[in-house]
């Protein structure tokens, strides 16, 4: 029964032409429509991966212009400028540092008289 | 031979299975002609070619299939296109960075798609304000495409492309950028517009740079920190003495990297094209001075290593020592008997000359050698020039040399020689390039003994708590130096007032001698007096103090842990000469 309707569908002719040829024709058909409709999606998002791209590249650009301005503002000479400048700042007196170890010895010191001021080195050459 | 047997073995069953296939199908006319079944002859050629398509077909489909779903197209290539000219960033030891290739764009112009000139004049004047207007005028009035601007930003660029103008459009311009613009331009250096390094580690690593560009940075072994910190006090220092020039380094003795370089004066390398070539040269490599008294460390180490004399050996400094054509004075006139560490502390040249003697010509010939003062200091900088040396070793010369005179050579030489002397004794060129954690240092070769290193950072530390190098002291970082004050030769003959001062530092002294240790050094040529130097330009009242101010502010940041002692805080101790000598333990 069900082969007899199979090979009705290679033998059987509707105007003329055979059922099986119409049908290959639709599935040729559908085919083409779906590769064209796929391809147009496909490019739309190939577009639009090349747009983000360009804006990645353009972005990775601007990155580096302001990693040389963080450079340029980092640098030592310019803030050291401005720090003594505009804030009196100057650099660190290391007397004036103190590990949480050495607080005891710094504390034994405050307690000494000041020992007195060392003779001009003698200085030649 | 047959086609059977060109085939592989292992190919051969499959291949005589398809000739035999081949061959039936060949010959099925004739089989069919023969059984009378003609039309059975055409249905096979038919299917043969319908097979034939179908395979074809099929091939074709799956190779389309492949290339639409696995199209192999790498998004992330753009950003690995590396354009010709192209170079690595070069960033410090922590990472900052020192030179980097930056994209501009220029406008270009061309004047036939233009419909009105005069707005588009306006436009472009009202979004540039950089721009020439009489040579847009003239692009606009020729017949030609032609460059109107260089150098926009991105967001200069987007600016000007907004305002859609037609015949405008653009071209990237690749630049090196140095953004620290005079902050360690000597060691950085700069580099030409077709990419190729000129100067500094620009040129020293040019093949590394061009061939990194694209992947990674370069790293040097400056620390901006220390390299800021010493351009400042150097600059500083110059000023204020009215230097003609000036020169410092900080080198980490252990490896060898030199962790910051400056001369002065200085430029910026961005305008490199416009500077002063004056100002462009690297006196820490380029340049030979007669170093003066800082060279007395290399003779002590020399007499003291190769036994020729102890720190407590006694020299005669009473009378000037008169020697062929030259009388040989100290500056202080003592005139008496002095051990050799009191020769190191009062810098006597009479002593000093009398241990060079001692040792003599062939034994400082080699020591010397093997300090590497006789050579152009090996180092990945280019700019490394020769000392000038005498060609004969006299008496005259080993004397003169002993207490550095008759010999010139460039900071980087002294820095290179004194590293050795005070990492324990193993000479090593200094390098630019950056050590990796965990990466060993490179071998050098031992050329003093790890006893004979030893005593020379007594010394110097005697010398900055005893000696002539007190200004250069700073509490708690047990810094130790040696002072020069070296004549300049001017038309054969010395001047007197115009020196080269210099101080040659090391801290901290103690600890084990493989430890990390840092030498600084700085050089101030022909500096003058000041009333707060009182009449004097030498080492001790010029280079030591800024040395002083350097370690004072590098310490803290390279960790050096500060330990106030005695001698830092109270009057001069009274010297041990027991305390000068002492095996590594």
């Amino acid at each position: 029964m069900i082969l007899s309707g199979v090979s009705s569908v290679f033998t059987q002719r509707v105007r003329g032409f055979r059922v099986i040829d119409l049908l290959a024709l639709f599935v040729l058909l559908a085919l083409a429509l779906g590769v064209y409709a796929f391809k147009t999606l496909a490019g739309r998002e190939s577009a639009d991966i090349a747009d983000v791209q360009s804006q990645i590249v353009m972005e990775q650009k601007r990155v580096r212009l302001l990693r040389a301005e963080i450079a340029h503002l980092e640098d030592p000479s310019r803030i050291e400028r401005l720090s003594s400048q505009y804030l009196g700042f100057k650099p660190v007196d290391p007397k004036k540092e103190a590990s949480v170890d050495a607080l005891p010895q710094v504390a034994s010191q405050v307690d000494k008289p000041a020992a007195p001021a060392a003779p001009p080195a003698e200085v030649k050459p | 031979m047959t086609p059977a047997t060109s085939v592989p073995n292992i190919l051969l069953p499959a291949w005589r299975w398809f000739s035999a296939r081949l061959w039936w199908m060949e010959h099925a006319f004739e089989r069919a002609r023969a059984s009378g079944k003609v039309e059975d002859d055409a249905r096979i050629r038919i299917f043969f070619v319908m097979a034939l398509f179908s395979a074809g077909f099929v091939t074709l489909g799956l190779g389309a299939t492949k290339a639409a779903l696995f199209s192999g197209h790498d998004f992330n290539s753009e950003f690995a296109t590396v354009e010709p000219g192209a170079r690595a960033d070069l960033v410090d030891r922590n990472g900052q960075i020192l030179a980097m290739d930056l994209v501009h764009y220029g406008v270009y112009l061309d004047p036939r798609d233009v419909s009105d000139p005069k707005g588009t004049e306006a436009a472009l004047m009202s979004v540039l304000p950089g721009i020439v207007p009489a040579r847009l005028e003239k692009t606009l009035a020729g017949d030609r495409r032609e460059y109107v601007v260089g150098g926009l930003t991105p967001e200069m660029r987007a600016k000007v492309h907004d305002l859609a103008l037609p015949g405008v459009d653009f071209e990237e311009e690749s630049a090196r950028a140095y953004p620290l613009a005079n902050t360690g331009a000597h060691i950085i250096g700069f580099s030409g517009k077709d990419g190729h390094g000129l100067a500094g580690a620009e040129k020293a690593l040019d093949a590394e740079l061009r061939a990194n560009a694209g992947k990674g940075p370069v790293a040097l072994s400056l620390d901006l920190r220390v390299q800021g910190a010493l351009q400042d006090e150097l600059n500083a220092a110059g000023a204020k003495f009215g230097a003609l020039g000036g020169v410092g380094i900080v080198v980490n003795v252990r490896t060898g990297e030199i962790l910051g370089m400056s001369s002065y004066p200085d430029f910026d390398p961005n305008d490199a094209g416009t500077a002063d070539p004056a100002k462009m040269i690297n006196h820490v490599a380029a340049t030979d001075y007669e170093p003066g008294s800082v060279f007395k460390v290399f003779t002590l180490a020399m007499g003291i290593d190769a036994g020729v004399a102890n720190v407590n050996t006694m020299l005669d400094a009473r009378t000037p020592l008169a020697l062929g054509g030259q009388t040989i004075h100290d500056y202080d006139k003592d005139n008496s008997m002095l051990p050799l560490w009191e020769v190191f502390t009062h810098s006597s040249n009479i002593g000093s000359a009398r241990l060079g003697l001692m040792c003599g010509a062939e034994r400082m010939d080699r020591y010397f050698r093997s300090f590497g003062l006789f050579n152009a200091a090996p180092s990945e900088l280019i700019e490394s020039s020769r000392p000038i040396v005498n060609s004969k070793l006299t008496d005259n010369v080993v004397a003169s040399m002993s207490f550095g005179h008759a010999i010139s050579l460039t900071p980087l030489s002294i820095a290179t020689g004194m590293s050795a002397i005070l990492n324990g004794g193993v000479y090593r060129p200094l390098t630019i390039r950056k050590l990796e954690a965990g990466q060993a240092p490179a071998a050098g070769r031992r050329v003093i003994q790890a006893s004979t290193s030893r005593t020379m950072l007594n010394l110097m530390r005697l010398n900055v708590t005893n000696g002539t190098g007190g200004k250069a002291n700073v509490a708690g970082y047990r810094v130790g130096g040696k002072t020069g004050s070296a004549e300049k030769a001017i038309g054969g003959h010395y001047e007197r007032n115009k020196l080269v001062s210099s101080f040659a530092a090391v801290f901290p002294t103690d600890g084990p001698l493989d430890a990390d240790r840092y030498f600084v050094l700085i050089m101030l040529d022909q500096p003058n007096a000041t009333p707060d130097t009182f009449g004097f330009a030498t080492g001790g009242w010029t280079a030591a103090p800024a040395a002083g101010r350097v370690i004072e502010r590098i310490a803290p940041l390279l960790g050096v842990k500060r330990v106030v002692l005695p001698q830092d805080t109270g009057p001069k101790p009274p010297v041990d000469p027991k305390t000068l000598t002492g095996e590594e333990g």
